[in-house]
């Protein structure tokens, strides 16, 4: 079959009949599928070592363990809850300052320097920073989540306001618009693809940072379970922690997308699957 | 465009809500039930057990404390929390304090935490090989790459120390710094000749065929007296009650965690998440009821001769 199909024009079969390739969400579940098979293997076969990667069972044997106990719970609301406010808090100083920089052209100047020369700094480093401002509770954690995610919608945004129609533009301002009307009318429909690309990008790099300052601090969450997991030497649970990370990156970006989709279902990126 | 206005509106209030609530949650503590809330930075290893087991067991709260333990990943978190007024006490190797001190920082111990067992091959941390590395004491140690968790700090300085017992040549050693959890896999993939582990990490690497070669803490000095609880000055100076408090219940602590071994393996599974088919197996340090001074003053030589510190600690301004 596989010598008929690569004879023939791709995507059609013997028959000439279109070729359906499996739907995507098939696909999807062979790789993980896949992915599981060789982590279960590989420690079986001796590949790598049982000690330092127990197969995919045993992580998931531990995982069910920690699932019975009350501190998992709690700490899984404490990662989402700082992921959570840590986001709200960037999106909202990342869009007020990205329209108010990016309608102003002296101010988007006076920044532009001082913008590229703050968002490159890695998070991670400011943590003997954060320590010594807000000690090793979550608010050191906090700042890390915020510093990061901020910069990703600062600078979509300011890229959305840059893309206004100066047409647009300039009819609203012979219209003599106010401000406010300015913004709700011609900047923010623009810039909006823009926000919900920050939002997602944002939306991701919350929850990295999220866990990384758990780690690294001991702020309360799923980071610091596994740091206590890896102190332990439970590398079963260790792995079963990570998993449920991976997880929560899973869901992070299925409602980001959803919301996107959601905010934007006028816009033609989105709404041109549907008219095709 | 309402939906979104609203959303914003929701999230700034959120965000309010959030840094009020964080500031005046910590900034002026409040007595809980006439219980006064004290913030303690800890690793949460088996050194602490005696900690939660205090808190277990109400000794605190007899004193009318209600202590917060916080679990930090090493000293490097704690030192700093300590000295700025974030946390009240810390746990804390007594090098690493030596240092600290020798370095300005003015920090106190207020009681002590762990120590040796003074058991030459049954202690709860050690020099571990491979099951077949022609390594056989400290001696032979000399040229050979040896794992410690940190450089420049306790592990380091008592290896060399247990060289120096041996009869070996302590300056030839090359050490790595490499976290415990890493060790053992380092040393069975042949990076390190020989690792210096604590427990949970010494049992499983005996379980797994390691070798014992040397007990650097016993080798050191009879009864080391390894980690304690530390303040700072200011709040020495400034709440001496509180100080006297806490001092007194981990006295009462320790205590019982040296009468009662078995709730000190029990309690283990509540902090850590230690195999618990593990913990039988494990050595457990001694809980001293006082700081070994001898001791201490052997590591600050420690630190000295391996120029950890440049001048003679001033070890007895870090002493109660």
């Amino acid at each position: 079959m596989t010598a008929a199909v690569t004879a023939d024009a791709p995507g059609l079969d013997a028959g000439g009949r279109r070729h359906r390739p499996p739907p995507a969400w098939a696909l999807g579940l062979t790789g993980l599928a896949t992915l599981v098979a060789a982590l279960e293997l590989a420690p079986r076969t001796g590949l790598v070592d049982e000690r330092y990667l127990p197969p995919f069972s045993a992580m998931v044997t531990a995982l069910a363990d920690q699932a019975a106990t009350e501190q998992f719970w709690r700490s899984l609301a404490e990662t989402l809850r700082g992921w959570a406010i840590g986001l709200t808090a960037a999106m909202a100083a990342g869009v007020l300052l990205g329209i108010l920089i990016g309608g102003i052209p002296l101010l988007r100047e006076a920044t532009a320097s001082t913008i590229e020369f703050l968002r490159p700094i890695p998070s991670v480093a400011l943590i003997p920073l954060a320590v010594l401002l807000f000690g090793t509770g979550m608010r050191s954690t906090l700042v890390l989540v915020v510093y990061a995610s901020f910069w990703q919608v600062l600078v979509q945004v300011l890229y959305g306001v840059r893309d206004v129609d100066p047409v647009a533009r300039e009819t609203a301002r012979s219209y003599r618009f106010r401000p406010l009307t300015r913004v709700r009318t011609v900047i923010w429909p623009t810039a909006l693809p823009y926000v919900m690309t920050g939002f997602r990008l944002g939306a991701a790099v919350a929850l990295i940072l999220e866990v990384t300052g758990e780690l690294v601090i001991g702020s309360p969450g799923l980071g610091r379970e596994i740091a206590v997991a890896q102190t332990s030497g439970a590398v079963a649970s260790m792995y079963a922690l990570v998993i449920v990370v991976g997880l929560i990156g899973v869901a992070v970006n299925t409602v980001a997308r959803a919301t996107e989709r959601r905010a934007l279902r006028w816009h033609p990126s989105v709404r041109s699957d549907a008219v095709a | 465009m309402f939906k979104i206005r609203a959303a914003l509106a929701a999230a700034s209030l959120l965000l309010l809500a959030a840094c009020g609530g964080g500031e005046g949650g910590e900034a002026t503590p409040k007595e809980s039930g006439g219980l006064t809330p004290v913030k303690v930075g800890v690793i949460p290893i088996v050194d602490v057990a005696p900690i939660y087991l205090g808190v277990q067991q109400g000794f605190f709260a007899e004193q009318g404390l209600k202590p917060e333990l916080v679990p930090a990943q090493g000293g490097a978190a704690i030192v700093p929390a300590v000295a700025s007024g974030q946390n009240d006490f810390g746990f804390s190797n007594f090098t690493s304090l030596i240092i600290a001190r020798s370095k300005g920082l003015p920090l106190k111990v207020v009681a002590p935490g762990a120590g040796s067992t003074g058991v030459a091959g049954k202690d709860f941390g050690g020099v571990v090989v491979k099951a077949g590395s022609p390594l056989k004491s400290a001696k032979d140690l000399a040229g050979k790459r040896v794992a410690v968790n940190t450089l420049n700090n306790i592990n380091d300085t008592t290896v060399r120390a247990s060289i120096r017992a041996a009869g070996g040549d302590p300056k030839s050693v090359k050490f790595t710094e490499l976290a415990f959890p890493d060790m053992l896999a380092a040393l069975d993939k042949g990076n390190v000749d020989a690792v210096q582990v604590v427990e949970p990490f010494l049992a499983t690497a005996l379980k797994g065929g390691g070798r014992l070669i040397a007990s650097n803490y016993v080798d050191t000095a009879p009864k080391l007296t390894i980690a304690g609880y530390f303040t700072s000055e200011k709040t020495a100076a400034a709440k001496p009650e509180l100080v006297k408090k806490f001092s007194a219940a981990m006295q009462k602590s320790l205590k019982y965690a040296t009468d009662n071994p078995d709730a000190v393996r029990k309690i283990l599974l509540t902090y850590t998440k230690i195999d618990p088919a593990l913990t039988g197996a494990l050595t457990l340090p001694t809980f001293p009821a006082e700081v070994n001074g001898e001791a201490l003053k052997t590591l600050a030589g420690l630190a000295q001769q391996d120029g950890l510190v440049t001048t003679a600690p001033d070890v007895a301004g870090l002493l109660p």
